[in-house]
């Protein structure tokens, strides 16, 4: 990981992230980080900004960036309260829904997508 | 302007923060447990260190400003692997689009339904319907629709370790044995996770996995401002 990789890459994502902020502030709509991260997707398939440049920097980033999400999860701390109460419908719906979403995506993937270009490998042979 | 107090606040509770998750890092490389994730450990062993010495939430984050400066950084990179993933959905990118959006609109309705019908708080329902999909893209989206983003951080790492832990073999249960039905199940619902357990398998799992999170992760932001107000006005 080179200084000048490092810069290049910082300076592509911050590039994204003002012309996201911009956008945001013309149309609203989604987070200006989300627009950021559209315009820094585009602008990498456009080779405006070199991939090979920033990959190296972009991989480290992307490993260690759940570090900045720390203290929103700490917030937790301010919910005891709810979780004593409602601790067990809490988990329930986040438990369902979540096996709900899994079996509703992997049933339809294997009909509209494995059944057209069938594959063989099964998590059950690995 | 910081007061010296505040200075050193920030100084050491930063610093506590990423010390810790660097030795949760270390400790999951070195045993590779998913139950070793260091957003988890490091919540888990923070929380109470704050509430023991009386920090509330609010001095923590004040003092660990320098972190939330770097969400959205964080999250413009996540557009790296995105462009990495697009040769991977270049054949069939429609019936993956279709599937994903049906996935995610009938997931918010029912998070949504279901805990304003068990726990009846906006905040809250809001927060829960956004859990399928990346931490950073889920409290950028929660903060958005004035959810509270901590539940929302909370019910992400839920779903990501109950999908990663019990989802492969669910999904074997159910005859779904596919490569990219488990990929793109277990990406749209257990996130990186879910990618993380689902990499050790196999390449060609991780990538679709990997697919799903991401693109989930775009069209929950494109869905969820308009259909979360909707469902705010039919509970107001």
């Amino acid at each position: 990981m080179t200084v000048k990789n490092f810069c290049y890459t910082l300076f592509a994502i911050a590039f994204s992230l003002a012309l996201g902020k911009l956008t945001h502030a013309l149309i609203s709509g989604l987070p200006a980080s989300l627009y950021g991260m559209i315009f820094y997707c585009v602008f990498l398939q456009l080779n405006w900004f070199d991939a090979n440049k920033v990959s190296q920097v972009n991989l480290w980033l992307v490993k260690h960036m759940g570090v900045c999400f720390v203290p929103a999860g700490i917030g937790i701390i301010n919910h005891f309260d709810l979780i004593k109460q409602h601790g067990v419908a809490l988990i329930g719906i986040i438990f369902i829904s979540t096996f709900i979403l899994l079996t509703l995506i992997g049933w339809l993937s294997e009909r509209f997508l494995v059944e057209k270009n069938s594959t063989s490998a099964t998590i059950s042979n690995q | 302007m910081m007061s010296q107090e505040q200075l050193l606040a920030s100084i050491v509770l930063t610093l506590a923060s990423l010390i810790i998750y660097q030795i949760a890092t270390y400790a999951q490389q070195k045993w590779q447990s998913i139950l070793l994730n260091p957003m988890l450990v490091t919540i888990t062993v923070l929380a109470p260190i704050l509430v023991s010495a009386n920090i509330n939430y609010q001095q923590y984050m004040q003092a660990t400003q320098l972190l939330n400066f770097m969400l959205e950084p964080a999250i413009v990179a996540l557009g790296f692997p995105l462009y990495l993933q697009l040769r991977n959905v270049k054949y069939h990118w429609k019936e993956i689009l279709a599937i994903l959006s049906l996935g995610i609109v009938i997931v918010i309705i029912i998070s949504f339904v279901a805990t304003m019908a068990l726990i009846a708080i906006p905040e809250i329902a809001v927060a829960l319907s956004l859990k399928s999909v990346t931490t950073p893209i889920g409290i950028a989206l929660t903060e958005q629709e004035a959810g509270d983003s901590s539940i929302t951080a909370f019910a992400i790492m839920i779903a990501g370790f109950s999908g990663a832990l019990l989802g492969p073999r669910w999904l074997h249960f159910i005859g779904v044995n596919s490569v990219k039905a488990q990929g793109l199940a277990i990406g749209s619902a257990s996130h990186v996770i879910g990618t993380a357990v689902l990499a050790k398998i196999s390449a060609e799992h991780a990538a679709y996995s990997s697919v799903a999170l991401i693109f989930s992760a775009l069209l929950t932001a494109l869905i969820s401002p308009w259909l979360i107000p909707l469902m705010q006005q039919f509970y107001s």
